[in-house]
């Protein structure tokens, strides 16, 4: 009986290939991970990304800003433009040079420009001039008509931004 | 626990019982790594839940500067994409002349399975090599997923199309062009194309 009862306790699982593993995991997550931007989280809206063929290229981290044109959660309508830009120290110098706009709905990194394509136009210009290195991107919802995106790069191509970019996400089924 | 094994060691492994019983009095020591591997876990969930592996990855758009500008282009160097509002595709080369000639009024292509190959073949035609204008022409409520589509397709067929071009010679050996030179412009539908579009089912 004594000796039955040593066999169990002796019962060990060598943990050591597990936590091997998991570091090696976790490292890679911690190293990967790309936590949300401030203007991101201020985002009330969700962006459904049209897909497109696999591209190696990323959106900037910096110079860049964000035309956004979502569908509105409430009503399913595509209602407004939102713009965002990237260097936090270039959204002061834009602010100051806008003196019509409301300071505090811009702090969030996010501004809503509803369907007015004049101040959308004004903060393309005045990015531009702040900031000339600037790339623009436009980020539209799959289901958008395609007019507001025509009209955004109409207003783009007016200040002379030729070349830009639509954010895309991969295409899943290809 | 964890962290054993045999340390001490050297010479023959025994076997049997009486041997069992030696080892385990050598390896005295032992790491709990419970606490460990609990926090490793721990922090492991969290990343792996927030961590977005989708990047968001970009089109690249160049346009031409006016929009509006009335350029005189011969007419057999356009390469006409037309987008109805549903999502249907039809396509003409040249001018659309509706009234007089049936001949050059806009056929119907299936976006995803020869739209790619069209446009390839289009501006790979002998004449209008390296000179071919796409015009893509769009309903006002036509989707915007099925836009980036499009340019999508033009965007795949592009790498063929700027290889051949590109590694054309002349007689004496040198490159026909010298670079590829793409001519795009998006536009909205005119009123005459929105009603033949209407007309086609």
């Amino acid at each position: 009986m004594p000796k039955v009862k040593k066999k169990r306790m002796s019962f060990v699982i060598d943990m050591t290939p597990l936590v091997d593993i998991t570091f090696l995991l976790l490292t890679f997550l911690m190293f990967t991970a790309q936590f949300k931007s401030e203007s991101e989280s201020a985002q009330t809206f969700t962006i459904e990304r049209p897909g497109a063929a696999a591209d190696t290229t990323k959106l900037p981290d910096k110079d860049l800003a964000v035309i956004k044109i979502a569908i509105a959660k409430e009503n399913k309508l595509d209602t407004s433009y939102y713009f965002t830009i990237a260097n936090s120290k270039d959204k002061d110098a834009i602010l100051s040079k806008l003196p019509d706009v409301d300071p505090e709905r811009f702090k969030a990194g996010i501004i809503k420009c509803d369907r007015d394509s004049i101040l959308l136009s004004n903060f393309v210009r005045a990015t531009l001039s702040v900031n000339p290195k600037t790339r623009f991107a436009i980020e539209a919802d799959k289901s958008v008509r395609f007019k507001l995106a025509f009209d955004a790069m109409n207003i783009l191509r007016k200040n002379k931004a030729l070349t830009f970019n639509f954010v895309t996400e991969k295409k899943k089924n290809n | 626990m964890a962290g054993g094994g045999t340390l001490g060691g050297g010479g023959k492994a025994k076997r049997g019982k009486h041997s069992k019983r030696k080892k385990k009095k050598r390896v005295g020591f032992v790491l709990d790594m419970t606490p460990l591997v609990d926090i490793t876990f721990l922090l492991l969930t969290f990343f792996m839940f927030t961590t977005t592996m989708m990047q968001p990855q970009v089109m690249e758009m160049k346009l031409p500067p006016e929009l509006y500008e009335e350029t005189q282009v011969d007419a057999s160097k356009l390469f006409t994409l037309l987008l109805r509002g549903d999502g249907e595709l039809f396509w003409y080369k040249g001018k659309m002349e509706l009234k007089q000639e049936p001949l050059n009024a806009p056929v119907k292509v299936s976006l995803d399975t020869n739209l790619r190959k069209l446009a390839e073949e289009e501006n790979l035609q002998p004449k209008v090599r390296n000179q071919l204008i796409t015009v893509l022409r769009i309903e006002d409520d036509a989707q915007f997923d099925k836009v980036v589509g499009i340019l999508d397709y033009l965007n795949q067929a592009e790498i063929k199309i700027s290889e051949v071009i590109l590694s054309e010679k002349n007689a004496d050996g040198t490159a026909k062009f010298p670079k590829r030179d793409r001519r795009f412009t998006i536009a909205p539908l005119e009123e005459d194309e929105k009603e033949y579009l209407r007309s086609q089912k």
